[in-house]
């Protein structure tokens, strides 16, 4: 099968507020694209001759511009950005956070299968457009809403919260305290990772390990259970742009030194959160289904998380990235606690987690964060990830999750 | 990087000194013994501070105190900041008590916003003046990280360079190195373009003065707030104080520039100081039933009137561009249309760029300073990336001889333009529509 390349992208600054620039989805769509198309040696002109061929087509992740910003049919209106896309394939690709993973899916796919030679994955949350508690209900749609969301003020604090209490009560000789201070180190990481990334949003922010582990007070409430706001990823504009492309095209112009896609995994747990974890009884793992796509990528690309250099996860809560740590293997599960202690994750460490900042950093327009990872992983593995640069990366890991761990997707990119 | 365990703020009741108590405590993760005149009001102003980085955890690490602790804290102290009001007899009076106690290794720093520095520093004993600097942060520095850095002639160039790694590591600061110079960097550059805006006003009372130049020079020409609203949220009495500290004690091309105009005087005499005392430039009206209304004083009558809806058709072109992202064509508009008000705004603009390099080189050391002021300690569209957004769809050199031709014959403008180099800013985000987003 064809290989699967990635010749760049960009992403736009996750510090910004549109709402107060005046500026909406028509404005942040013409800056990422006509950043993302430069950096990754691309021009409208160049796009508008590979359709004449039919060999160019747009994959757009967001989760819910409907609600967010009244719009929908979001494949299309990228033919409002610029006249270049008249004509080119172009569909909106949706599964809540992990929104823009489905799109890559998607995209990849088509260059496998050579049906065309450049895929333009955008992925874009515009978030600032409501005030957080609408915004909150909103998001309970990624949840089954008429369960889990409805009247429910910031369910999804709520179900990582739960996630917390679930993580507990499955590894009985996790101590609480210990567990929980895991977590403040985990929320800290990710907010000094991101004062070396010059777009995340977070990277002014003051935040320390007294503060992270200190719950409950008026700065660090507690929005989700014994969850409190450090524990929380962040309410972003944004969006993210990554241009992969086939073989043809990269012997074609000479292309060298790109990472490819190596592998990916693909797998939906039950929807509504009590079965998950009702689910999980058979396994060791607080979320089966979540490991279960990282075993998938792994055999897909014939790595271990040994030949893994860098991870970035989806932390849209503490809780989440340390289930993470052992679905990506680093520890046994019930032992995540290890690898933050230790220092493994942390920027220099062995296998650090989040160099950006990840979405507690770095920020969460939700429907841009998987194409702002893949984005991540791309600059790792070609070294052009400036002050977060991670040394001698030669394969980097992804996960991106939609709802309460719902849907997961994992990609693997390397170098060749 | 220096070890910086224990940090006194002298003045910490001030807005500035709570704020900048605040960075210490929590990017600094210092002790910090906050030094006011009465102590019940420097134990009110903790939450304050607190507030300002959004942490409870620093609470520990701030220690009210009173001038009668002042030489106790000093000499427990790493470094000592000097936040007091801004006049040289008091700040002279703590430089001679702070430098009877400071240990020789500590660093001391003034947060002046204009005064000499130099002069300060020769109240410190000779032994101790190597380790003393001007530290010049921005309202409020938790979301504007500039910070001007001033050494003087006696200052240790070591010290200076492990300070300067400390404010820009630790403390998460954006430094800029400055001369010992009036107003420093950065208002040096935004109080002319303010002060002359203020002017300009004056001159356009019979347009509608305060709120027709605001409305000529709001978000839509690259800042979060319009120039005169800017004045009116510092404070008159505050932009007094600078201008006529520059005015007095520099003498540049635009030294007439720097004339505080008749009409602010008065407000400032009558106890109009701007949104801190109620009423200014402008006045908002709350009444009983929760609605407020904006109003801007008139020059003409001397009263407070509704602001006048205005509706330049430049302007407006230029906020839907803006809106949709297509900022050549909002640019365009602004280069392109000849009416007085499009021409005024277009004026500032490339005033604005060439003071910059002008400022710069006079007070800076790089003409990237200039840039990094205006960007982290104002929010405006910095200098070398506004020429180049107005690069996207002219020659900028030939316009500006084009629109200034009285600046051209007063200053090598081709002198200052070959410095101009690639912004590090990002243009785009600095112009904002003030529309509701789509």
């Amino acid at each position: 099968m064809n290989k699967v390349y990635i010749l760049g992208g960009a992403q736009t600054d996750f510090e910004r507020n549109w709402t107060k620039e005046g500026k909406g989805m028509i404005a942040l769509l013409k800056e990422v694209m006509a950043d993302g198309l430069k950096e990754a040696g691309l021009t409208f002109d160049g796009v508008k001759k590979l359709n004449e061929e039919n060999r160019v087509a747009c994959f757009v992740g967001n989760f819910i511009a409907e609600k967010y910003t009244d719009q929908g049919h979001l494949g299309a209106f990228l033919t409002e950005v610029n006249p270049a896309f008249y004509g080119v394939p172009s569909a909106r690709y949706e599964a809540a956070c992990a929104s823009s993973s489905v799109a890559i899916d998607a995209a990849q796919t088509k260059i496998k299968s050579e049906d065309y030679d450049i895929a333009i994955v955008v992925g874009w949350e515009l978030m600032k457009t409501v005030e957080s508690h609408i915004g909150g209900d909103y998001l309970g749609r990624a949840a089954y809403y008429e369960k889990e969301g409805k009247g429910i003020d910031l369910p999804f604090p709520k179900l990582f919260g739960k996630l917390a209490d679930e993580t507990l009560k499955k590894y009985p000789e996790l101590d609480e305290k210990r567990y929980m201070n895991a977590l403040a180190n985990i929320s800290v990481i990710n907010y000094t990772n991101a004062k070396r990334n010059p777009l995340a949003q977070t990277r002014k922010w003051f935040m320390s390990y007294e503060q992270a582990k200190t719950r409950d007070t008026e700065t660090n409430p507690l929005v989700g259970g014994r969850l409190g706001i450090s524990d929380c990823s962040q309410v972003t504009d944004g969006a993210a742009v990554v241009v992969l492309a086939s073989e043809k095209y990269i012997e074609g112009h000479g292309i060298k030194n790109k990472p490819i896609i190596k592998g990916y995994g693909h797998r939906t747990a039950p929807m509504l959160f009590d079965k998950k974890m009702a689910d999980n009884e058979r396994s060791e793992y607080v979320l089966p289904w979540t490991r279960q796509t990282v075993l998938d990528a792994y055999r897909r690309s014939g790595l271990t998380v040994d030949d893994i250099d860098v991870f970035e996860t989806h932390d849209c809560f503490t809780s989440s990235e340390y289930a993470a740590i052992s679905a990506f293997g680093l520890t046994e599960p019930g032992k995540e606690y290890e690898a933050v202690e230790s220092g493994l994750i942390a920027f220099n460490g062995g296998k650090p987690i989040n160099p950006s900042g990840g979405l507690i950093g770095c920020g969460h327009p939700v429907g841009a964060s998987g194409a702002r990872m893949l984005l991540d992983l791309y600059k790792q593995v070609t070294g052009t990830a400036g002050g977060y640069q991670v040394k001698n990366v030669k394969n980097g890991i992804m996960l991106n999750i939609g709802g309460s761990a719902t849907t997961n997707y994992v990609f693997v990119v390397g170098k060749e | 990087m220096m070890n910086i365990k224990t940090v006194s703020v002298i003045g910490v009741t001030g807005t500035m000194g709570a704020n900048i108590a605040g960075i210490f405590a929590s990017f600094g993760n210092a002790k910090v013994y906050c030094i006011g005149r009465n102590i019940d009001k420097v134990r009110k102003t903790i939450p304050r501070i607190v507030k300002s980085v959004k942490a409870d955890a620093i609470s520990k690490n701030l220690i009210p105190a009173d001038f009668s602790m002042l030489e106790d804290c000093v000499r427990e102290s790493d470094l000592v900041f000097e936040s007091s009001k801004e006049d040289i007899g008091v700040k002279i009076e703590i430089a001679k008590r702070v430098g009877a106690t400071l240990q020789p290794h500590a660093i001391s720093g003034t947060g002046s916003s204009g005064l000499s520095i130099t002069k300060i520093a020769e109240y410190y004993p000779e032994e101790l003046r190597g380790h003393f600097f001007g530290i010049h942060m921005f309202n409020p520095p938790y979301t504007l990280p500039l910070c001007e850095l001033t050494p003087t002639a006696y200052s240790d160039s070591k010290t200076k360079e492990e300070l300067k790694e400390y404010l820009n590591i630790k403390l998460i600061r954006t430094v800029v190195e400055v001369k010992d110079s009036p107003a420093f960097l950065g208002n040096r550059i935004g109080f002319q373009f303010i002060n002359e805006a203020l002017q300009y006003a004056e001159k356009y009372k019979d347009n509608g003065g305060i709120d027709y130049i605001d409305a000529l020079l709001g978000p839509f020409t690259g800042r979060t707030m319009a120039p005169l609203t800017t004045s009116d949220f510092v404070g008159l009495d505050v932009h007094r104080a600078i201008v006529e500290n520059i005015y007095e004690n520099t003498k540049d091309y635009v030294h007439d520039t720097f004339i505080l105009p008749a009409f602010v005087q008065k407000l400032v005499e009558s106890g109009k100081l701007g949104r801190k005392s109620g009423a200014g430039l402008y006045q908002l009206i709350k009444y009983e039933n929760g609605l407020k209304r904006q109003t801007v004083y008139d020059i003409n009558t001397g009263l407070y009137r509704d602001l006048i809806p205005y509706a330049f058709p430049f302007a407006d072109k230029m906020k839907r561009g803006i809106a949709e992202g297509d900022y050549d064509k909002a640019f365009e508009r602004l280069v392109n249309n000849h009416s007085q008000e499009a021409e005024i705004c277009l004026s500032f603009l490339l005033k604005y760029i060439i003071y910059s390099l002008y400022a710069t080189e006079e007070v800076g050391y790089d003409v990237t300073a200039a840039d990094d002021v205006m960007a982290t300690g104002f929010n405006w569209c910095p200098p070398l990336a506004l020429f180049e957004a107005l690069s996207t769809v002219t020659d900028v050199r030939t316009l500006i001889h084009e629109r200034l031709p009285d600046i051209c014959q007063k200053i090598d403008v081709d002198h200052y333009l070959a410095d101009v180099k690639p912004s590090k800013y990002d243009y785009r985000l600095y112009f904002k529509s003030g529309r509701k987003s789509l």
